[in-house]
Parts: C-alpha cells; sequence; structure tokens
C-alpha cells in the first residue's frame, strides 16, 4: 500500500507542475484595515487556473496570454472581480462581509443565515469528524453537541452506536433520529441480520463531510413531518472548490487495547476457582472426602492447567486508514473525488473490519440559470464480528465462563476439542471456533444523488433531487462440523441476502419577495413534494451436514438443505411540505412550517397527518439602541413550537394477519402473527424550544443556552396483553412522556495572541424524561424496566438488595421500600421503582485547546452521570456459586466464608445460593464517568517549508482516544458505556486508541 | 403589496406541480401489502385454508415449553423420575431443586405458548366452512388441541381437580378478544370445557390423518385420561374401553419395542400401532439444540438422568431397560436416558398419547369395579415388556401399587409421573440422586404448581389477586 502511495504522490507532483507558462501576475491582498489576507483564492476566470495567498497576503501565479478576468475570493469577504490588463500587478482590498450575519447554515431544504435561524440547530465541521479512529460518523458525535447522546453497546468495529436527541421520545417505537445526506433521507440502524451488530452508517467516509447540522426543535426539525420527533441529522458532503485542483492525502494509523477494566471483575485462576469450588461443594452436601473426587471428573482438578481464556482470546489490535481526495474545477465546472480505505480489528478474536470508500461530486453551471450536481458514493466493507451475550461461541463469554483448567490447545499444540473438556453440550473452545468457524458480513452500499436548480427569477428558484440509497449485505456463517455450533449437525452454514432500495424525490420552488426597497425586509417562501419508497428484499439458506474438513464452508457443500426463504419489505412516505420566513433587518425572524405527510405504516383511517411550526428570532445585538453596547457582540432570543411526528415502527404493524411459514412435517401452516390495529398513526411530538445565543469582548466568550420541553403523545406503545388472548403485546397509540432539559454551550478564548490561542468549550446538557400517561395509567413491565406514570422510561423494577446475613451468609432482600425487614426468599421481596434508571441525568464534554505557532493540542474529556447499569450476565460469575461449572470473577472471592463475617458478597454454594444469582440491586452500578473521549497533540509544518516543498500543508499528529476512564462505582464490571439501555452483554470491549498521523495537502 | 411578473411565477408554480405529479401520487403508492402474510379477517375461509391454520395450530404445540421440552420434562423432573445432573446446561435448575421463581422462563413460555396454540385452535372453530367430512374433522382437532391444552395447563399451574375442583384453575378463553383480561376460572369449570371439547372432537372426527394429527380415538384417549385424572373411574373405564375394543390400534411388541422409540417420522394413518397422538418434528421443523432429545442425549446437554430408584424397577428381561444405559456424568454414577436419540436432522417426536397408557388407564379405572379385568389390563403390557414376567397377582392396594409403578416404568421421560403424583396427592419421594433439601415434598406443597408467569399478572389485573401461593 505504501509503495503504491508514493507512486501515486510523485504522479500528481509532476502532473500539477506540466502547466504551459507564459505570463506571471503577482499582488497582495488585504482587508478594509490593511491587514494582510490570507489563503485567498485568485482564479482565472474560465479556467482552473489559479493560486492561494500566503501569509503575507502576497501571490504570484502565471497565466497563458488568453487569460481575461482574475476573480479573488475568501471566506468572510466579498468576491471582487478584475480584467487583466497591461499590469501585472495585482494590490487588492477586500470588504469584509459581516461573518455572523453571513455565515451560513445547512437547513432543511437549503441554507440559512444565522440571524434567519429559529430553532435549536447544532452544526459541525467535516474536519471535526474526519481522520477519527471510528468506523461510522455517529460514533464521532459523542460530546459533540449539547443534547445529543452517542452510546456505544459493544467495541466491536462496525457495531451499531445509539443516538438519542434530547432524551427518548418513544416507548416501543424508534428513538433514533432521521438521517439525510444531501437532502436524500436515508435507511439507517442495524440492517444486518445475521451478524452481531453493524451500522449502515459505516458506508460513510467521514472524511467526505463537508458539514453535519443536528436538528433538535420543531422550527428546525418539523418540516421533515412524521419522522422529526426524534432530531434531523443532516450531513453535506464535499463539493469542489473552483481553482487550481488540489489533492489531499490523509493517512494514520495506531494500535488499541481494552479501555477500561476492573480487576474485581477479572476471571479466577485455576487455584482460586478450586478453593472456592471446593468450598462451594461442601456447602452444597458434597461430603468433604468426595470432593476432589468431584472436581477432578467434573472440572479438570489437578491436571495442572491454567489457562487464562481472557488473556487469549483478546489481542491488542491495530488499524490503518488512507483517505485521498482531490478538488478543483472552473466556474463552470467544479468536482470532488475521494477514495479511502479503513481498517481496524477488534480486541477479540473473529473481529475486524475493513472498508473501501470512493466518491465524485460534479456541479456544473448549464447556464447563468440552471446547475446541476451529481454526487455518487460507493462503498464495500467486510466486517466479522463474534457473538455476544450468552451465546456459547461468544468469545467473552467464554473467558468468563471457562474453566482455567480448559486449555485451548493439546499439549501437541492441536485444538482441544473433545472430551473430557470439550464434549458435546460443553461451552465451546472460542479459539477454536474462530479458527474453524466463519462469521463474516460484506456490504455494498451505494448513495447516488442528482440535483437540479433552476433560477427561474431573480427570486424565485426550483429545485428538484432524485436519490437512491442502496445496501446489499452478503452475510455467511459457518459452524465447522467438529466442534462448537456445528457439531451436532455436522456442520452448518447460513447465508443470507439484503437489500434495501431506497429512493426519495424532492421537487421545490423557492420564492423570495422583498418588502421594502432596501430589501432587508423580506419574505422567503419554498413549496415543495417529496416521495420516498424503500424495498426490502431478503433471501435466507440454510443447510447441515458438511464433509469432514474446514475448508470447504458454503450452504451447497451442506447435505442436507434446512431454509430456503425469501421474504420482502416495504414503506413508503408521500408529503407535501412549505417553510415560510418574514425577515426584517436581521432583526426579527418569524418563520413557519408545514408537511403533510401520508405513510405506508398507518392503517386507511389515519393514514394521514399535518404537521407544522412556528418560530421567532429577535437578534437583540441588530438593534440601534445596542450599537453602542461594545461589549455585547452578539445577543439573540429564538423560540419556537410545533408538531412533529414519529412513525418509525414495523412496516406492516397495523394490519392484522396470519402468517405462513408455520408448517408442520414440511407441509404449509398458517397462524395468527400479528393483532394489527386499524386506527394506528404516528406519535405526535410537541417541541418547545426557548434559546439564547450570545457573545461578550468580541466573542472571546460566546455561547448559547436552550431549554426545551418535548412532549410526547399518542405514542406508539405496544401494550402488554393478556397472554390468554394468543398474543404478547398489541401496538395502540396510547400514553404519552415528557423530556425538558437545559443545554449549554460555552466557549471561551481565555488567551488570543499571535503565537499563542486557548479555546476552551464547554458543554452540558440534562434531560428528565417522564412518562405522562400509559393504557388506564397502568404500569408496563418489560424486562428489567417498568413504565410508569411520573416514572422515567428506563427505571429499573427491581428487588433491593439487603447485603448479606452475617450468622449464615445467606443474601436478603429489603422485604418493602422502608429499606426495614429482610428476607432471604428473593421471590417475596418487593421490587421498586424508586431506586434509579438507566438513563443518564446529565452528559457532555470539555474541551480545551491550545495552538502555539504550529503545534496544537486538543483534548476533550467526555462526562455522564446519573444513570446504573446493569450487570446482565452478573447471576453466573457473581451469583455465589450460581452455574457451579463456569469460572468466576475476583470479587467473588469477597463472599461470605463464617457466621461474623460481613461482606457484601453470599456464602459460597455450588449451583447457586438462595437465588442470589437473581436480578437484583446487586448487579446494578451507578454509572458515572469521566473519559478523556479524544487527546490530539498536532503540528502544522510552517509554510515557508511546505511552500519549498510545493506543498499547500503538511500536519502531523497523534491522537488517544478514550485513553483514561473514570468510574465512580468500584463494581463497575465492564466498560460504563453499555448501550442506550445501560445493560451489558459480554460484548467485545470498547478500544482505547492510540493513533499517528499525517496530512498533506498539495 | 404587488407581485411582479405574475405570470412568471404561475408558469413556474405549474412546472413545479407537474414534475410533482409526474412522481407516483397514486393511492397504491402508500398501499403496500406484506410478503408472507395475508389478512386475518380472510384468512380462514375455505376447506384448505382450515387445514392450512390446522397445521399451524399443531405446528404451535412444537413450542419448547409445551411439548417441544418442557412439558414432558417437567412432568418427571418435578416427580421422582429424572434429574438434574451436577454437570450440566443450567437448565431447569431450580426445578430441580422445588425453587422456581416467578418469573421463570419455562412457566412463562408454557402458559403463552399454550394460549397461543389456544387462539389458533379458538380460529378454526369458529371460522365459517361447514359441510364436509375433512371441514368437520379439522374442527374436531382443533376442538381436541384446545382440549389438550388446557389439560396440560390445568394440571400444571392448578390444584388437582381430585383435591379442589372449586380451586382457582386457568382462565377459558374460547374466543378472540385482544382486549380480554380474564380471571382465573375454577379448575371443575376447565374440567367441564375439557370434557366438552373432546366430546365434540370425537362426535365430529371421522378421518384417519396419522399418529401426527388427532383422530376420533385419539381425542377418546385423551378423555379416557382427563377422566382418570378427576377420579371419575368409571367414566375413564368407559373411554378407555371404547378405545381398546373400537379403535383398532395395537400395542407395540416387545420385538419392536426399540425400534419403535428409534423412529423418527410420524406413523400414517393406516398404521395403528401404539402412537394415538404425538407432536411431530421433523428435519426442518425442529428445536435443534432446545429439542428435547438433547437434553436427554449424552450427545447433546445430557443434563438430565435417570433416578437410580426408577432405573432399579426393571429387570434385566424387561425390554424398557434397553432405553437406559449406566455410566458415569460429573464424577457420579449416573444413568443415562436414549429413548431419544434422534438429535440430528428428523428429531424425535414428542408422544402425547400412547396405546399402552389406554391399558393401564383401563386397568387403574377398573380396580374399584373389577379387579381381575384390572389386573388383566396391567399384565397385558407388564408381559408384552418383560416376556419373561409371568404377571402381577396382587390384589387391592397392592395392586394400585403395581398398576402406578407400571405407569412409572412405561410413561418414563414421556412427562407423566408428576401429574400422577399430584392426583393422587401423594408426597414426592425422590432418590437421592436429587439435592438434599428437595427429596421430600409433600402434599400439598405450594411449589407443586407453577407461578402464573409474572407477565400476565403485570398485564392483566384481573388475575394479579389469583396468584398461586408460594410466589
Amino acid at each position: 500500500m505504501r509503495k503504491l502511495l508514493c507512486a501515486l504522490l510523485c504522479v500528481l507532483v509532476v502532473m500539477s507542475n506540466a502547466f504551459a507558462q507564459s505570463r506571471t501576475l503577482t499582488g497582495r491582498i488585504t482587508d478594509a484595515t490593511g491587514a494582510p489576507v490570507a489563503n485567498a483564492s485568485i482564479l482565472v476566470k474560465g479556467t482552473s487556473i489559479g493560486t492561494t495567498t500566503n501569509d503575507n497576503g502576497s501571490f504570484s501565479l502565471n497565466v497563458p496570454e488568453t487569460a481575461k478576468v482574475l476573480v479573488f475570493s475568501a471566506v468572510g469577504y466579498e468576491s471582487i472581480e478584475q480584467r487583466i490588463g497591461s499590469s501585472n500587478v495585482f494590490n487588492i482590498s477586500f470588504t469584509s462581509l459581516d461573518q455572523k450575519l453571513q455565515e451560513v447554515v445547512v437547513v432543511a431544504y437549503g441554507t440559512q443565515k444565522k440571524p434567519e435561524i429559529t430553532g435549536a440547530i447544532n452544526t459541525i465541521k467535516g474536519d471535526e469528524v474526519a481522520n477519527r479512529p471510528f468506523t461510522s460518523v455517529d460514533r464521532a458525535l459523542q460530546g459533540a453537541i449539547p443534547g445529543l447522546q452517542s452510546v456505544q453497546g459493544s467495541g466491536n468495529p462496525g457495531s451499531i452506536q445509539q443516538i438519542r436527541i434530547r432524551g427518548i421520545g418513544s416507548i416501543n417505537a424508534s428513538a433514533a433520529p432521521l438521517w439525510v445526506i444531501d437532502g436524500n433521507p436515508i435507511n439507517t440502524g442495524d440492517l444486518s441480520r445475521l451478524t452481531t451488530s453493524s451500522n449502515a452508517l459505516n458506508s460513510l467516509n467521514p472524511n467526505d463531510i463537508e458539514s453535519i447540522s443536528v436538528l433538535k426543535d420543531a422550527s428546525a426539525a418539523s418540516i421533515y413531518g412524521s419522522r422529526a420527533a426524534n432530531g434531523v441529522i443532516l450531513i453535506t458532503t464535499k463539493k469542489g472548490k473552483a481553482g487550481k485542483t488540489k489533492f489531499n492525502v490523509d493517512l494514520e494509523a495506531g494500535t488499541s487495547d481494552i479501555a477500561y477494566q476492573n480487576e474485581k471483575y477479572k476471571p479466577l485462576n485455576a487455584s482460586q476457582y478450586f478453593d472456592l469450588t471446593r468450598e462451594g461443594l461442601i456447602n452444597f452436601g458434597i461430603a468433604p472426602a468426595n470432593v476432589d473426587g468431584v472436581m477432578t471428573a467434573n472440572f479438570g482438578f489437578g491436571n495442572g492447567v491454567d489457562f487464562n481464556w481472557l488473556d487469549n482470546v483478546t489481542r491488542r489490535a491495530d488499524q490503518q486508514q488512507v483517505n485521498l481526495s482531490a478538488s478543483g474545477g472552473n466556474d463552470r465546472t467544479s468536482f470532488f473525488v475521494s477514495g479511502g480505505y479503513f481498517r481496524q480489528q477488534g480486541l477479540t478474536v473473529q473481529s475486524d473490519f475493513k472498508r473501501y470508500t470512493g466518491n465524485a461530486t460534479i456541479t456544473n453551471k448549464a447556464t447563468e440559470k440552471l446547475k446541476f450536481t451529481l454526487n455518487t458514493s460507493a462503498a464495500y466493507i467486510n466486517q466479522n464480528a463474534p457473538l455476544n451475550g450468552g451465546a456459547f461461541g461468544n468469545p467473552i463469554l467464554s473467558s468468563y465462563f471457562l474453566l482455567p483448567s480448559r486449555a485451548a490447545r493439546k499439549e501437541d499444540g492441536s485444538l482441544n476439542i473433545t472430551a473430557p473438556d470439550f464434549g458435546p453440550g460443553a461451552l465451546h473452545n472460542t479459539i477454536a471456533t474462530a479458527e474453524l468457524d466463519k462469521r463474516n458480513l460484506n456490504q455494498f452500499s451505494l448513495r447516488s444523488n442528482l440535483m437540479a436548480e433552476y433560477q427561474i427569477l431573480k427570486n424565485l428558484k426550483f429545485t428538484s433531487r432524485g436519490g437512491i440509497d442502496y445496501n446489499i449485505l452478503e452475510e455467511d456463517q459457518y459452524n465447522n462440523p467438529f466442534h462448537g455450533d456445528g457439531f451436532n449437525v455436522n456442520g452448518r452454514a447460513f447465508s443470507r441476502y439484503t437489500r434495501y432500495s431506497n429512493l426519495s424525490i424532492t421537487n421545490y420552488l423557492d420564492y423570495k419577495q422583498n418588502l421594502n426597497k432596501d430589501e432587508d425586509f423580506y419574505l422567503d417562501f419554498k413549496l415543495g413534494y417529496e416521495a420516498q419508497k424503500s424495498k426490502g428484499y431478503f433471501t435466507n439458506v440454510q443447510s447441515q451436514g458438511f464433509p469432514p474438513t474446514s475448508d470447504l464452508i458454503v450452504a451447497s457443500v451442506g447435505a442436507t438443505p434446512i431454509a430456503a426463504q425469501q421474504d420482502a419489505s416495504d414503506y413508503a412516505f408521500n408529503s407535501v411540505f412549505s417553510v415560510m420566513n418574514v425577515n426584517y433587518k436581521d432583526r426579527y425572524v418569524i418563520s413557519a412550517s408545514g408537511r403533510r405527510d401520508g405513510s405506508s405504516r398507518f392503517g386507511p383511517n389515519n393514514r394521514f397527518g399535518n404537521f407544522w411550526s412556528l418560530g421567532f428570532s429577535w437578534n437583540v445585538d441588530q438593534e440601534a439602541f445596542m450599537k453602542n453596547v461594545d461589549f455585547i457582540s452578539q445577543l439573540k432570543l429564538r423560540a419556537s413550537y410545533g408538531v412533529n411526528g414519529n412513525a418509525g415502527i414495523g412496516n406492516y404493524d397495523w394490519r392484522p394477519t396470519y402468517g405462513f411459514g408455520v408448517n408442520y412435517n414440511q407441509l404449509p401452516g398458517s397462524a395468527p402473527n400479528n393483532p394489527g390495529n386499524l386506527d394506528l398513526t404516528w406519535e405526535l411530538n410537541k417541541p418547545l424550544n426557548i434559546g439564547l445565543d450570545f457573545g461578550v469582548f468580541n466573542n472571546r466568550i460566546s455561547g448559547s443556552v436552550d431549554y426545551y420541553v418535548r412532549k410526547t403523545s399518542n405514542l406508539l406503545l405496544n401494550e402488554p396483553t393478556s397472554l390468554t388472548t394468543g398474543f404478547g403485546g398489541v401496538t395502540k397509540n396510547i400514553g404519552a412522556m415528557e423530556n425538558k432539559g437545559v443545554e449549554v454551550t460555552l466557549n471561551a478564548i481565555p488567551v488570543q495572541s499571535r503565537n499563542f490561542n486557548w479555546n476552551v468549550n464547554f458543554n452540558f446538557a440534562t434531560n428528565k424524561n417522564r412518562i405522562t400517561a400509559l393504557v388506564n395509567d397502568a404500569d408496563i413491565v418489560t424486562g428489567v424496566f417498568i413504565r410508569r406514570v411520573g416514572y422515567d422510561f428506563q427505571t429499573f423494577y427491581v428487588r433491593q438488595y439487603a447485603g448479606v446475613d452475617p450468622a449464615n451468609g445467606d443474601p436478603l432482600w429489603y422485604v418493602d421500600d422502608t429499606k426495614g425487614e429482610t428476607t432471604n426468599n428473593w421471590n417475596t421481596a418487593l421490587r421498586t421503582a424508586d431506586y434509579g434508571s438507566a438513563t443518564p441525568k446529565m452528559f457532555g464534554a470539555f474541551t480545551n485547546t491550545f495552538n502555539f505557532k504550529g503545534i496544537s493540542l486538543e483534548a476533550q474529556f467526555y462526562y455522564n452521570f446519573g444513570n446504573y447499569v446493569r450487570d446482565t450476565w452478573g447471576g453466573f460469575y457473581m451469583g455465589s456459586g450460581n452455574g457451579g461449572a463456569f469460572n468466576k470473577v475476583v470479587r467473588q472471592l469477597d463472599r461470605w466464608q463464617q457466621p461474623g463475617d460481613v461482606t457484601d458478597v453470599p456464602r459460597y454454594v455450588f449451583n447457586g445460593n438462595r437465588l442470589a444469582q437473581n436480578f437484583s440491586t446487586f448487579y446494578l452500578a451507578k454509572g458515572d464517568f469521566i473519559r478523556l473521549r479524544n487527546i490530539q497533540l498536532g503540528y502544522t509544518i510552517p509554510k515557508s517549508v511546505t511552500d519549498r516543498l510545493k506543498m499547500n500543508s503538511i500536519f502531523f499528529y497523534a491522537r488517544g482516544t478514550n485513553l483514561w476512564t473514570w468510574v465512580k462505582d468500584e463494581n463497575m464490571p465492564f466498560d460504563p458505556e453499555a448501550g442506550v439501555s445501560s445493560e451489558t452483554n459480554l460484548e467485545v470491549f470498547i478500544p482505547k486508541t492510540v493513533t499517528v498521523g499525517l496530512n498533506i495537502g498539495f | 403589496m404587488k407581485i411582479i411578473k405574475t405570470n412568471h411565477i404561475v408558469i413556474a408554480m405549474a412546472l413545479g406541480v407537474a414534475v410533482t405529479t409526474f412522481s407516483s401520487c397514486k393511492k397504491e403508492f402508500l398501499d403496500l401489502e406484506p410478503y408472507t402474510s395475508l389478512p386475518a379477517a380472510s384468512a380462514i375461509t375455505t376447506e384448505a385454508d382450515m387445514q392450512v391454520a390446522l397445521r399451524g395450530t399443531y405446528a404451535g404445540m412444537r413450542g419448547v415449553d409445551i411439548f417441544g421440552r418442557s412439558g414432558p420434562v417437567l412432568g418427571d423432573l418435578l416427580g421422582d423420575n429424572v434429574y438434574q445432573s451436577v454437570q450440566n446446561s443450567n437448565r431447569y435448575t431450580l426445578y430441580n431443586r422445588f425453587e422456581q421463581p416467578v418469573t421463570d422462563g419455562n412457566a412463562d413460555g408454557m402458559w403463552a405458548q399454550s394460549y397461543s396454540v389456544i387462539l389458533r385452535a379458538n380460529n378454526i372453530i369458529a371460522s365459517a366452512p361447514t359441510g364436509t367430512p375433512a371441514i368437520d374433522q379439522y374442527r374436531g382437532e382443533a376442538h381436541a388441541i384446545r382440549a389438550l391444552m388446557y389439560f396440560n395447563l390445568v394440571r400444571f399451574f392448578a390444584k388437582p381437580y381430585t383435591d379442589d375442583p372449586g380451586a382457582l384453575g386457568v382462565p377459558l378463553v374460547t374466543s378472540y378478544d385482544i382486549n380480554s383480561k380474564p380471571g382465573r376460572n375454577t379448575v371443575g369449570e376447565v374440567y367441564t370445557q375439557i370434557l366438552s371439547d373432546l366430546s365434540e372432537a370425537y362426535n365430529k372426527m371421522t378421518l384417519s390423518p396419522g399418529s401426527l394429527q388427532f383422530s376420533k380415538y385419539a381425542a377418546k384417549a385423551l378423555e379416557a385420561k382427563v377422566h382418570l385424572t378427576m377420579g371419575n373411574m368409571a367414566a375413564a373405564r368407559t373411554a378407555a374401553l371404547d378405545v381398546i375394543n373400537n379403535s383398532g390400534y395395537s400395542v407395540v411388541t416387545a420385538a419392536n419395542y426399540i425400534a419403535y422409540w428409534r423412529n423418527p417420522a410420524p406413523l400414517a394413518g393406516t398404521n395403528k400401532t401404539e402412537t394415538l397422538f404425538e407432536v411431530t418434528m421433523d428435519a426442518v421443523g425442529n428445536l435443534a439444540f432446545d429439542a428435547l432429545g438433547y437434553i436427554y442425549n449424552q450427545q447433546g446437554y445430557g443434563d438430565m438422568l435417570l433416578a437410580d430408584d426408577l432405573y432399579a424397577l426393571f429387570t434385566d428381561t424387561d425390554v424398557r431397560k434397553g432405553l437406559y444405559s449406566a455410566g458415569t456424568r460429573g464424577g457420579l454414577p449416573a444413568v443415562f436416558v436414549n429413548k431419544y436419540t434422534n438429535i440430528q436432522t428428523d428429531r424425535d417426536d414428542t408422544k402425547v398419547l400412547r396405546m399402552s397408557e389406554v391399558y393401564l388407564i383401563a386397568a387403574e379405572a377398573s380396580l374399584s369395579t373389577n379387579e381381575t379385568e384390572a389386573r388383566d389390563f396391567l399384565n397385558f403390557i407388564a408381559t408384552r415388556r418383560d416376556p419373561s414376567f409371568t404377571g402381577y397377582t396382587s390384589t387391592g392396594a397392592a395392586l394400585l401399587e403395581d398398576i402406578l409403578t407400571e405407569r412409572r416404568k412405561e410413561l418414563a421421560t414421556e412427562g407423566d409421573r408428576f401429574h400422577d403424583l399430584n392426583r393422587l396427592k401423594r408426597p414426592i419421594v425422590r432418590s437421592a440422586n436429587f439435592p438434599a433439601n428437595a427429596r421430600n415434598i409433600p402434599y400439598p406443597f405450594d411449589k407443586r404448581l407453577l407461578p402464573i408467569p409474572q407477565r400476565e399478572t403485570d398485564a392483566n389485573p384481573n388475575i394479579k389477586s389469583q396468584q398461586n401461593p408460594g410466589y
């Protein structure tokens, strides 16, 4: 790879020098104060011949004799065109645009100047997510945006990242935001069916992103109607810039290790396990004289083996990425092309990820009125993910459950896959299955977007956009005939083919009407139509009975076909929408939006719905009376309210149906599979947002404060039914909940000087979730959670652990909420809803950035407070003997041993002590943590050097990700980041990563 | 405010609308139908639909917590026949100790899966088609299935009828209402429904679909077992004799006994040997690792072992002894169960009603009225299992014990023993293979009833206060 890259670089450098030269123009560009403008662009109009100014504002450009006009431009200044006369010297003075006023933000169906924004929108630039050691862009959003919770459940590269904006707004429907790439609403989430966890956004190379806008309130998001309730994330990809073709090469490599490990939750070694088990067997009732015999026969006692499974299934992992891009064009046509390669290993065997991406955008101004943009990106992904949770083939499970007396290999080095250690029905040797089995995902994704903009009149524009978002997933699983999941059926193979083809079109008119002569009082009006149809197509093949080799792994080799299935699932949306903004001198802005949505996901009784928003902003800083208040550089008040919806349910949930495929003796059978609900319709979400943006002392201190109340009603609720109906639940529009909170962003520049800058960014968000209505306001218990009116959505419904009886080592639980009386009968202990929730009370990030000359140092801490994390499988390795034949963790050694012992770990009894293994607060840990999410040290080579090398920029960096983690609870078993529902599931560990990188521009 | 160049705007708007209508705005665009389902309202409208829905109903009985595994396993494990090895996959551990919690997943599964089958049967019974023998047969089979499901539920979740017919049974649901939240009917009411369904089933069925479906005499055999369980000996005897005399079914011979258990396939309607009804598992429709055989077979989990005292009851000449073998597991002597050997491809079917049991029912039901006949029915089976055995000669109470012992031996690992001990209100005396604190389970004892699932009591306020004691 490296050789190839060098060759490529050489070719590119030669090419860029190969242009003919005939005349040299020089000059200097300054601003109104006479200060030099660096990095301004000078371009020969109608060509790609151009250059940029250096730090002194000077430039030198060779142009052909035919060149007629030069175009001077720079960010934040008005562009200037000048005819090339006889003079070869051009000294230009730029007029500065008021940057605050002119900075545009990508919003739904277009862009807006900052003062026009009435809603809660956060934006981040592409370089904040580029070159990160993350497989998908959503991982890079953690801590970046106040009120946006981005949580990882598994450290497996390519696994899903859960995003929640302003809390969880739904009980059973999706709580994930809508993602829109260049106007194209895309299918996101985990589209795989065999892979433990994957993420459709893996196909988007973060280095291709120009900007990200997160729409959080009604004013910003309601225009997306029935899918806006959980927020909308708009991605804008990079477009070409006119001028000499610029190349960028980004190289990065790194290594990772387990981010957080608790010594108390490491598995026992052989002597620890046998000492504990001897005690447990005696407590169980085995005669002491027989105990060693039982341990020898069952557990390999005395076989001299002490194998550390955890160390052997985990590994130090490495990763690389390479990104190349080129951008250029002339004033008619510009392009951006890029290619990317990303490879990351997971921290366990069988876990890795590779991605190849290509992206091309071309923009052409066909006439002064007509502009086309075509963007196409493709990605190929190869992902391997081990099993998780309770699967015998899960390497993490095996590292906690397998006895240290079972070795992965025999003395001769061959795999240990037979009795007595790994006989039929026993836990699997996951080192063997990692070698012999296969679990693979190949994903091919294509996104293409064609947009035409036609300027009908000076103040009327028509935009038409059509897009496709296409994902193909090929998943293969092979289980060898010798050991593991395939043993019993002489080997088996699964093949799943999944295709999602998602087409959408949007047409809209954008009309601007001036309402006064100065043209600073105007109305902007959009009217549009949008349609989308997504088709899912699925096949499923399974066979078993394989020849005795692990070299033949595809389903065709299997002697017995088990499954040959094909299915499909579609949805469609059809909408008209309109937005209107009235802007009075950038002082007062009123915005309104409306959308009428129809969806195939709802029954004919309630298929269409109307959504709207109203917003208002007052830019106080633009008032005449503020002109003399110098220390306030920005002051703005915003308010918005509206209605949007959530349609995030199954495609056919409303239909009462009989499903087929419920076969008997291989003859067709049918059975009721969905109770349905003809009245089903979307959830209604009514967000109120009040915001304040401020900047003082020339924006040395600036920030935003938002207060929101998000009321959701008509919840798409799976109401548990009496099981005697034949169904476990039915989806209804019942219930209501509320999220409210405060989001604060603060930016400060404590030091700003010629050579040294210090930036501080702090963001903070609270969210209080409360269920406000349920079916008859009756509690709904779902697994370990209770949905109760007045309580947080993710409230644990749990028996309260009361410690250990010092007299006999029994586990005790409280009989009631008063925490007075205790019992050793888990069944009669009271479940309470007043202990805690899986939802954090607050989270955010604190970032410091230092720049000294070319050196930059950035450190971001992410923090999360106020939730509890459940140790889902703790009942086995911390269950006081439950599952006695499985290994335990170090904390189990704290068990009660004799009367008078005071400890919180009960007496150890082989195969369990009085249901100590069952769920109680013993298995909840406080979730508070602080993590050094990102630390980066970088160095930019001085321009004098890069100029000599004929380069634009060279930047070196070293980055650490998750390098340090502080956890409040000493009994936190695994990484405190355990998905939105805060439940550990024996997943691949979340990594801490160190990478070094090099970015070159030329 | 005057808008300039109105004409242009109108033209532009028209253009926009034209393009808009170009893309589909039709009603069908939003009317997308599922690919593997049909509308419930029209799913059963013909005779053929009924047949398909009936197969789906039988398929439901494969559920892991009904006839798939838990039903038969608990019927022995909660009795004295089968115990959990110290080396195990941690399935049914708490049942081995009579400590199952209210949250127990198997009890939940049995409840949910049984009522799901009942819904399927209810829909067939309530469907429109009438008038052909096949339609009557299908409806009759649905009645029999419903009776069987309630019979299972009432035995696991409620007190025996022989103890208190007025005790809380299980909710009777005979028609579909997604919003119903029924409380528990009495045990007596549940048995009334079961007998009524079995009578319908017997009267409607005329065809012989094979051992994998109910037939007329399978329903009658179930009726005999229901009466026996209720303690209605006369009615049990009448029903059993109807099957013995009129069904044409024969008892499997000693010579064919092992081969009978090795066969994983259902029997055709023309083969009236032994199996009146079984739930079939085939090479595709099976429970794989969750299959019944997998938890017994030493090539599978092999967790469940035969109690030493039961193994000791088999003489060496008893053909049934060939279904068990002695060995060691977990460092302790163990008796392996080899009744279910088909744990790859076509899995073992779960036998529900066998002709041998009908004879044993006839024996027990005849005891109070005709001891000689009772002994003859008993010996009919006993001598066919052990050709060297000359037959029981006992009388009175001893004869009853012999019948019960023969039941225990013949029906071992088929999930019958626990229910026998319950209907007889006897203590469960378990061998030293079982955990020390769970070897003597008196009658009554709270945990001899399964918990009404917490999921049910959470969702159904009418049953909340009707939980079984001890949960």
